[in-house]
């Protein structure tokens, strides 16, 4: 909970009217954004995202699965995120699942499509291994450390980081005899595939407060808004996801506004993050 | 409402709401001198009674109930078991009864309410005992393969004899329950027929030859009263029901048996004389309910 | 129950067979609706208030096979444990019957549609009318033919103002689905399950404003704008038919 005096929350709102908001950043301005690789090392790919004072880690497992009757041809992935307590006392026991649950399906709106798997930000259809029989099951899991307000953009920017440092193992496969037979797998544990991300989108958040709207809002900027409108952008300026949160309504128009704000900002936000995960890669290696 | 100017203290003096609501056994005592109730029905009158036949599409069997304001959906759904070897050739019957939180102020989301599953079960009961369903009819390979039959009951509106709305509702549901055309695939899977389908008639042999009906027995109805002083109200609603605590269920079937008699405590304590009304009148509403059902199912026909 | 042993519906198999065949139909440019409707033809509503007795405000919809029921209690005392607060509560929960779907399901909670719900009308009721106390929306899918979050936003605020609740407005919500360049509005269950994106709206029609939004699949913005214009346009409509519903009971 932030406890805002009147006088703090008339300088916020000040600020973001004349474009400088307390922390000197402009309205459309990200914090400066650290990124960490291969913090987990029994995991397949994690990553650590730093965006001000906003803290989380993303990890992702791979397991063997079978597909979905319905969809043969594509592999299954979960996310699941979880607000420590370590970030606010109020995630403590029962309090973070609302959010928990709030964040982990917008999450599954912004990366994993429509019902059919077309659009989705993590191509489907290279997880499968024999079709029909077996193919991979990615758990994306992540774990919010300290929150400083828009966890869903730092989230969804560490499953990005997360998954271009995911490595699938190979695996080889013995068909059986006949058809009916569950086939033989055999993993890998050498031999691994990167996983392809240029597809996968970037969340930008945008919060309203007062009349204007800005980007990476901190906890007590957020404190204020009266509606946000988080907009999952891919590589090529499509949407892949739309997510509103914040009860007040909206005119149609800022909505449409605020997409073509956030297409824009989003691009400079990917080249960011690919230089970043590049870097962390270097780091890596040495 | 003609009872509440008058002698007797306070209650000349407040409006009649608020003498309803401060002094509810009062008011309904005054009431009951009269033999009458405050919406009007003589002592031993139930409510009026609707049945609505197959309101919900995607099931095999349903029925929509109204007494008054108590409203219950009830819908079967049939799907496959593998019998139990001690009955191979007998299907097998789920009742549920489910009070949903926007049936009454009571009954919140996660919640589930204590009455509901004590319904659940005398449904369940009354049901197996009227052995008014033959478990044998639910076969379809002896051993094999056999109908279990989920029925759900839902209550939408709470006020008052809820188990009586939803026996009734079983039993239309069941009146109007549909078996479906199946056949048996080359897994040993039995897989629904819709329509004409000529290259999987020649293949696949029916299992169930034509869409047909339960032949159901004698069907059980009950009516539920509350006993006051020397007063039988039947068909109580919800206010009676908070007001006043004891309460007689008498199950008949459609041939006048008793099926089944429930008093749970109370303070009024029922001799036999009591006990016989209550069944008279219960014998009386059996046809009243009987005559309901049939005529609804013979309007379904006639569509 | 555990004690039951495991059951299947004898139409799930003919189910999946026929659902793989309408993906193929609807990856085409041109093909006709099963209801037989035209791309941007909405089914027909039909709603009504005061359809449970027990509470504050009550409202029935069916759109096709869509049946949906929502009652409204209080506003009444919020839960002992709750914080004092000056401005009202809304509490929301949907939930489905047993029934709803054609192979039959455990009729549980919807945790993610009761939040949307929520967030749909908290921005419509004007929650510093009924300070210290709580209303709570229940809604309970009787059955689910398809746009069923749509249809129960709708029916919502229909109950709310059965019940007297203060509102800025009605709030209308209508989805459409995305089937390669074809917008489809108002989807029915099997088109829902084979659609590539879908994009809901819910808005306040009389003061032009969205409560809430969500979109899936990938999109762009010209397609966007398209969409929203077709479901804001049949959001107006379909206020027009719940307000002369409110005003029938009215008269």
């Amino acid at each position: 909970m932030v406890g805002l005096s009147t006088g703090e929350k008339h300088f916020i709102h000040g600020g973001i009217a004349q474009d400088l908001r307390s922390d000197g950043r402009k309205r459309l301005h990200f914090r400066p954004i650290s990124v960490e690789t291969g913090v987990i090392p029994q995991a397949n790919g994690s990553a650590r995202v730093r965006l001000g004072a906003t803290d989380v880690i993303v990890s992702i497992k791979a397991e063997l699965g079978k597909p979905n009757s319905f969809q043969p041809d594509k592999g299954k992935v979960a996310i699941f995120i979880d607000c420590s307590p370590t970030a606010a006392p109020e995630f403590e026991g029962r309090g973070g699942e609302e959010l928990s649950s709030e964040l982990s399906v917008a999450l599954e709106r912004c990366f994993l499509g429509g019902k059919t798997g077309t659009g989705a930000g993590i191509d489907l259809s290279s997880l499968i291994v024999v079709e029909g029989k077996v193919c991979w099951d990615l758990y994306i899991d992540g774990l919010v450390i300290s929150s400083d307000g828009n966890l869903l953009d730092a989230l969804a920017a560490a499953i990005k980081v997360a998954l271009s440092n995911t490595g699938i193992p190979k695996v080889n496969v013995d068909l059986g005899a006949s058809p009916d037979d569950q086939p033989e797998v055999d993993v890998s544990d050498e031999e691994f595939l990167q996983f392809d991300t240029s597809g996968v989108p970037v969340v930008v958040t945008l919060t309203k407060v007062g009349r204007h709207y800005i980007v990476d809002a901190t906890l007590e900027e957020e404190s204020q808004m009266s509606s946000a409108v988080s907009v999952s952008v891919n590589r090529h300026g499509h949407i892949c996801g739309l997510t509103k949160r914040g009860g007040a309504g909206l005119d149609p128009s800022v909505i449409l506004d605020m997409i073509s704000v956030a297409k824009h900002v989003s691009q400079n936000l990917i080249s960011v993050l690919d230089s970043e995960i590049a870097a962390a890669e270097a780091n890596a290696d040495e | 409402m003609e009872s509440s100017e008058g002698t007797g203290g306070l209650s000349g003096e407040i409006e009649v709401e608020a003498y309803r609501r401060l002094f509810p056994l009062p008011f309904y005592e005054r009431h009951l001198l009269e033999s009458v109730r405050p919406d009007a029905r003589p002592l031993n009158r139930a409510r009026d009674t609707t049945i609505a036949l197959g309101p919900v599409a995607s099931a095999d069997g349903s029925a929509l109930v109204k007494i008054g304001d108590t409203t219950m959906l009830a819908a079967i759904k049939l799907e496959v078991m593998t019998p139990s070897t001690d009955a191979p050739d007998e299907g097998s019957l789920a009742i549920e009864f489910q009070m949903p939180p926007i049936c009454s102020p009571s009954v919140r989301p996660g919640r589930p309410a204590e009455v509901a599953s004590v319904i659940s079960k005398q449904l369940s009961d009354v049901m197996m005992s009227s052995e008014m369903i033959n478990l044998k009819e639910l076969s379809l390979i002896s051993g094999k393969a056999a109908w279990m039959a989920y029925l759900d009951i839902y209550c939408l509106s709470a006020d008052g004899c809820l188990f009586d709305a939803a026996l009734l509702s079983a039993i239309a549901a069941f009146s109007h329950l549909q078996i479906p055309l199946v056949s048996v695939n080359d897994d040993g899977r039995v897989i629904a027929v819709f329509g004409e389908l000529p290259e999987a008639k020649l293949k696949l042999e029916l299992v169930n030859k034509e869409k047909r009906k339960l032949s159901l027995g004698s069907k059980p109805f009950s009516l539920t009263c509350i006993l006051h002083e020397e007063y039988i109200l039947a068909d109580p609603n919800a206010e009676e029901e908070s007001i006043m605590d004891t309460f007689v269920t008498v199950v008949l079937d459609s041939l006048g048996q008793l099926v089944s008699i429930y008093k749970p405590g109370g303070a009024a304590l029922a001799n036999m004389s009591t006990i016989k009304a209550c069944i008279a009148l219960t014998k009386s509403r059996v046809k009243e309910l009987n005559n309901i059902l049939s005529e609804s199912l013979s309007e379904m026909e006639v569509d | 129950m555990a004690t039951n042993p495991a059951t299947y519906s004898p139409s799930q198999s003919l189910e999946r067979r026929q659902q793989q065949q309408r993906r193929k139909i609807f990856l085409q440019a041109d093909w006709t609706r099963t209801d037989g409707r035209s791309f941007h033809q909405c089914r027909p509503a039909f709603m009504r208030t005061g359809a449970s007795n027990a509470a504050s405000g009550s409202a029935y919809a069916e759109f096709g096979g869509t049946k949906v029921i929502v009652s409204v209690f209080g506003p009444r005392e919020s839960k002992k444990a709750m914080m004092y607060s000056d401005t009202g509560r809304l509490n929301c929960n949907v939930s489905y019957t047993t029934f709803s779907t054609p192979t039959r399901g455990q009729g549980s909670d919807h945790k993610e549609y009761s939040s949307m719900l929520h967030k749909a009308l908290e921005g419509a009721i004007i929650l510093e009318t009924f300070p210290k106390t709580t209303v709570d929306v229940f809604a309970l899918v009787l059955e689910s033919g398809g746009s069923d979050l749509p249809v129960i936003i709708s029916c919502a605020s229909l109950a709310l103002a059965d019940a007297g609740i203060m509102m800025y407005d009605l709030v209308s919500s209508v989805s459409v689905s995305c089937f390669g360049n074809n917008l489809v509005i108002d989807p029915t269950a099997e088109e829902e399950a084979c659609q590539d994106g879908s994009l809901m709206i819910a808005c306040m029609p009389a003061r032009y404003e969205v409560t809430q939004l969500t979109l899936t699949g990938e999109w762009s913005t010209a397609k966007i704008n398209e969409a929203m214009e077709l479901c804001l346009d049949a959001c107006l409509k379909l206020a027009n038919i719940m307000r002369s519903c409110l005003k029938e009971i009215a008269s």
